[in-house]
């Protein structure tokens, strides 16, 4: 193994030469005579040194000014620096340690002491700079495994929410305009109420869980769920029961606890409530209804006006903008509305995009 | 010989050879005194009344008879080093001669095993 390396600096030569007794047959030695000097050997040697010993009183720059030398450039967490100086006071030690030494000795040199010292200071400073790699490593392999373990459940929701587009054959691209416009919506929704203290993260499950709001629709008959045309009443009840169909799904799989569990159920439920208390199926109004849902129903009604539909034709995009503020389409509580507006234009150009236009 | 000299000088040679292993070697130290500007730079500021100077020379000096264990001569340089450290430029003064005769011992011992 090569020998590491130690950086003396003094302006005397006997000091110079008495450190250099001590340490001269484990360590190649360096040495400056003034603090200039000190600042080109380091920033030469920069990845051999493995420590330095500082004068603090030295011509053209002092240690103090080297020490500021090593901080702005952040060697002085990687290269230990050890002052000497010639008396203990407490003004130049303490301003030593702010500096950022490691250590302080006071001449004269014990070399029993200084040699212990300085070894373990260098075995200090090697095991911490071995350890932020190491950690620096590890944080970033779980990281990498962690956005393997986001897509893999991305990529799962989404198989399992086209199977429900896939029986009704005409609804296409549905579930991802449904994704692209919640994200839009609630990042809005962000922006006006900083107060929700909603994070991004949340954002983005939330987000996830909106494909699976029609999950229900799995045991919807072919006969209803197909029909072109209007349903009759009856069929019209049992269209509404995708909402409980779609939770006693989940349920099964019920995550207590689980942040991402309870959206994907409240979207599930309650996508189809309204602000006034008349939508299916457990009547919520109002604030009853989580925003998260109260998301995920706009932004169904929206896609199901902009898009055709096999009941009836694509409507322009602001008419559709306007029959929601206009209550023509469901009932939504202003706040939602607020948002709706807001996030108008990005709306816009995300559903021009989905359109191909 | 060595041992003889740190007598005569009021030093301290035990301390020296744990520092400095055996006589051959703090020979070559004894040598490095001769070359080191130290005093001269002292007393030159001394005379040309320049605090800073004198105080930066003094604090070195000191640091190296602490280090050859010149005991007589550490004291007087730590003397006249925390009188300048304190501004007190006419008291350095007082205390500058004996400085300078205590090191002029050193030399002059030294000079005679050289």
């Amino acid at each position: 193994m090569n020998k590491s390396t130690l950086l003396i600096a003094d302006d005397v030569l006997i000091n110079r030469e008495l450190l250099k007794d001590i340490f001269e047959e484990g360590y190649n030695i360096l040495e400056a005579a003034d603090g200039e000097e000190t600042i080109k050997q380091i920033d030469k040697h920069k990845d051999e040194i493995v420590l330095v010993f500082l004068d603090l009183v030295m011509p053209k720059k002092d240690g103090l000014e080297v020490m500021h030398h090593m901080s702005i450039n952040g060697l002085i967490d990687k290269i230990p620096v050890i002052m000497i100086t010639g008396e203990a006071t407490v003004e130049t030690d303490v301003k030593a340690y702010e500096y950022g030494a490691a250590d302080i000795i006071y001449k004269p040199f014990e070399p029993a002491v200084v040699r212990r010292r300085a070894k373990n200071i260098i075995e200090l400073y090697k095991h911490r700079i071995y350890i932020e790699k190491e950690l620096e490593t590890r944080t970033k392999e779980l990281f990498e495994s962690r956005k393997k373990i986001e897509e893999s459940n991305e990529f799962l929701i989404n198989a399992l929410s086209s199977v429900v587009e896939f029986r009704s054959l005409e609804s296409g691209e549905h579930i991802q305009r449904v994704k692209d416009f919640t994200r839009i919506m609630l990042k809005h929704y962000k922006m006006l109420h900083r107060e929700s203290n909603i994070t991004d993260e949340q954002i983005e499950l939330m987000v996830n869980a909106s494909a699976l709001h029609d999950i229900g629709k799995i045991a919807i008959p072919d006969s209803i769920l197909n029909k072109p045309g209007r349903l009759t009443d009856e069929e019209y009840e049992e269209m509404k029961k995708h909402t409980i169909y779609g939770c006693q799904m989940l349920e099964k799989f019920k995550q207590e606890e689980n942040e991402f569990y309870q959206y994907c159920y409240d979207i599930c439920r309650h996508h189809h409530e309204r602000h006034d208390g008349r939508g299916y199926p457990d009547k919520l109004k109002g604030d009853e209804i989580p925003i998260w849902a109260q998301v995920v129903s706009i932004v169904d009604v929206y896609d199901a006006l902009v898009n055709k539909r096999v009941y009836k034709d694509a409507i322009p995009i602001d008419e559709a903008v306007t029959m929601i503020h206009e209550g023509k389409c469901g009932v939504f509580s202003p706040m939602i509305l607020e948002c709706f507006d807001s996030a108008k234009e990005d709306l816009v150009i995300a559903t021009n995009k989905h359109l191909g236009k | 010989m060595v041992e003889e000299l740190y007598k005569n000088i009021n030093g301290n040679y035990e301390e020296a050879l744990s520092r400095m292993q055996n006589d051959e070697r703090i020979k070559k130290f004894l040598g490095f005194f001769l070359a080191d500007t130290s005093y001269n730079e002292l007393k030159s500021a001394m005379e040309s009344k320049s605090l800073d100077d004198a105080f930066r020379a003094a604090h070195t000096l000191k640091g190296v008879c602490k280090n050859m264990a010149f005991t007589a001569l550490s004291i007087v340089a730590e003397a006249i080093t925390e009188e300048l450290r304190a501004h007190n430029f006419e008291k350095a003064e007082e205390i500058f001669p004996s400085v300078t005769n205590e090191y002029n011992i050193v030399i002059t011992e030294i000079n005679k095993i050289m």
